[in-house]
């Protein structure tokens, strides 16, 4: 008994002595490589001037989202009932909903003052 | 959705209303009570806040110009202690949600001994979908992310190749896509991929990590995969938790039916790494008087997911020589007689077929019969055969080397698993890329 009594103080005594030893392990600092890729530069693009829509050309602009054209086609109705003196102009872009219109796009900032774009599901 | 896309493209000021959803199919009565109703969002007046976007003036923010802020890159991050910086990996979204083995310098030369180019050389660019802008990475930069996904160097040309392809595993699609990692080649046996029993579970160090690097290379190279910003699946998608990253049991290869990459037009001895895009697999080992080319066909007519118009099979390789046995001698042949004899459930055929549908009611064939047939039907038409404009595979970007093959339908086969039963997964995963291994060793 005696003996094991000897070992379990020398076990208190060699934890007591190696604990204060491993706390410094732990907040010890290190160094690590940033992970993150690079982010090209965004430039802003200004937009156009705007004001009242009346006497103007406003683009209505149907993405060709799969079954979302009677919600489009809907929008145009309600707007021309309620903003007669604005010129109204629905247009379709050329292909799906992921494909580039660029044509279209220099059409309406040559001839309009804003566009309405229907987006989603 | 809009607002970060308008943000990437420099606008960040557009003006953008919501209405309720969805608006798709909805019938015009529907979509007047939505316009006329409020933006869910704000809770004004739907109409008066299209109008006010399109006619208040410009504030000063909305005249700046110049660039906007992006985040520095500093080669190292500062130092701290590892509890810390594991939850500082955490915290900005480095990981996918758990500790990682922290990129020290060292771990990372040692990652990058395994292959021969330059730890600056540019590997690509990625994106987290088409409206946003893409990031570009260099060599060292995809190390930090294997060693953080805990890779052995010998797999690190695999993942290089991965990344080369430029593909995020984090496509942001409110219809949370998922994307495989399928490898082919001499490869797969030298790192010790298992192409065998639990190939697609969470049960060997090389399929796991590889696929854990990619989700961190789409993170941290790509800029995906940041919830509500740059990662808009509704639900996420359980399936992006590997990347279904596994090679193809070749060794189980039923005689004449070709290895996938050799399919896409690589050579038996290269060593490729594929990415398939889809949503989802249905895991099936159905049991009848059946034969197995019957179930699946019978699968592929009433499957539908997201994706409707293609599907790849994976194929336990008991299953495959099962369809061997059944005269099926190789690949190509499968898949031609499935997407040759499926049929389609007249609700979907009819659902994106309006002018086909006119055409019906007019006496037109073949849809006037289709229209006869009923809304139960099935309708003599594979939804997999490919239509001219996609004859060729579409391969995107310049990690694709090999010849594009010329395929008259949308249905891959790839064989997979250990044989312990007769089994097989189907989904609607289709192939985007290919990258070869070796010019990255």
């Amino acid at each position: 008994m005696k003996k094991q009594i000897g070992w379990c103080a020398l076990a208190v005594l060699l934890s007591a002595v190696s604990m204060p030893q491993a706390a410094p392990a732990q907040n010890a600092k290190i160094t690590v490589m940033n992970p993150r890729g690079i982010q090209p530069p965004i430039r802003l693009i200004p937009m156009p001037e705007r004001g009242s829509i009346e006497g103007k050309t406003v683009y209505l602009v149907d993405t060709k989202y799969p079954n979302t054209k009677p919600f489009v086609n809907e929008l145009y109705r309600i707007l021309k009932e309620r903003y007669p003196k604005t010129n109204w102009v629905l247009k379709e872009k050329i292909g799906n909903y992921m494909v580039d219109d660029p044509d279209l796009w220099s059409e309406i900032k040559e001839k309009a003052q804003a566009m309405i774009m229907a987006i989603g599901h | 959705m809009a607002s970060t896309t308008a943000y990437k493209k420099g606008i960040p000021g557009l003006r953008i209303t919501y209405t309720p959803h969805p608006i798709t199919d909805r019938p015009a009565e529907v979509c007047r009570k939505f316009l006329e109703g409020k933006s869910p969002h704000s809770g004004k007046p739907l109409l008066d806040e299209i109008i006010e976007a399109i006619s208040k003036p410009l504030s000063a923010e909305d005249k700046k110009t110049g660039f906007l802020a992006r985040e520095l890159r500093p080669r190292f991050l500062p130092p701290d202690t590892a509890d810390h910086l594991q939850q500082l990996f955490i915290d900005g979204n480095f990981t996918d949600g758990g500790p990682v083995i922290l990129p020290t310098e060292e771990k990372v030369a040692e990652m990058l001994k395994a292959t021969s180019r330059d730890p600056d050389e540019i590997v690509g660019t990625m994106r987290p979908s088409p409206p946003h802008e893409a990031w570009e990475y260099t060599v060292e930069m995809v190390a930090i992310n294997a060693v953080m996904a805990g890779a052995k160097p010998e797999y690190f040309p695999v993942i290089l190749a991965l990344a080369s392809t430029g593909t995020s595993s984090l496509f942001s699609s409110t219809s949370s896509f998922a994307r495989m990692a399928l490898v082919n080649g001499p490869v797969t046996r030298e790192i010790g991929m298992n192409a065998g029993i639990g190939a697609l579970g969470p049960f060997n160090q090389a399929n796991t990590t590889i696929g854990r690097a990619w989700t961190f290379i789409s993170k941290n190279l790509g800029g995906s995969g940041k919830p509500g910003e740059t990662y808009l699946g509704s639900q996420g998608n359980a399936l992006s938790h590997g990347n279904l990253c596994f090679p193809e049991n070749e060794e189980a290869l039923p005689k004449g039916w070709k290895p996938f990459h050799v399919q896409k037009g690589f050579k038996a001895g290269d060593s490729v790494v594929s990415v398939l895009s889809g949503w989802s697999l249905n895991n099936i080992a159905w049991y009848s008087q059946l034969t197995i080319q019957d179930v699946i066909k019978n699968w592929l007519s009433h499957f539908f997911s997201y994706g409707i118009r293609q599907a790849t099979l994976l194929i336990d390789p008991v299953t495959a020589e099962y369809l061997y046995d059944q005269g099926f001698d190789s690949k190509e042949k499968l898949a031609d007689w499935l997407a040759k004899n499926s049929t389609t459930p007249a609700w979907l055929y009819w659902q994106r077929r309006e002018k086909q549908k006119e055409l019906g009611k007019q006496g037109v064939e073949p849809y006037a019969g289709y229209l006869k047939l009923g809304d139960g039907a099935e309708i003599p038409e594979s939804r997999y055969i490919r239509l001219p404009s996609r004859s060729k595979p579409a391969p995107s970007g310049r990690a694709f080397s090999g010849d594009a093959v010329d395929t008259e339908n949308s249905l891959e086969v790839v064989v997979v698993g250990g044989g312990t039963n007769t089994y097989w997964s189907g989904g609607d995963f289709s192939h985007l890329s290919s990258a070869e291994v070796d010019p990255w060793r």
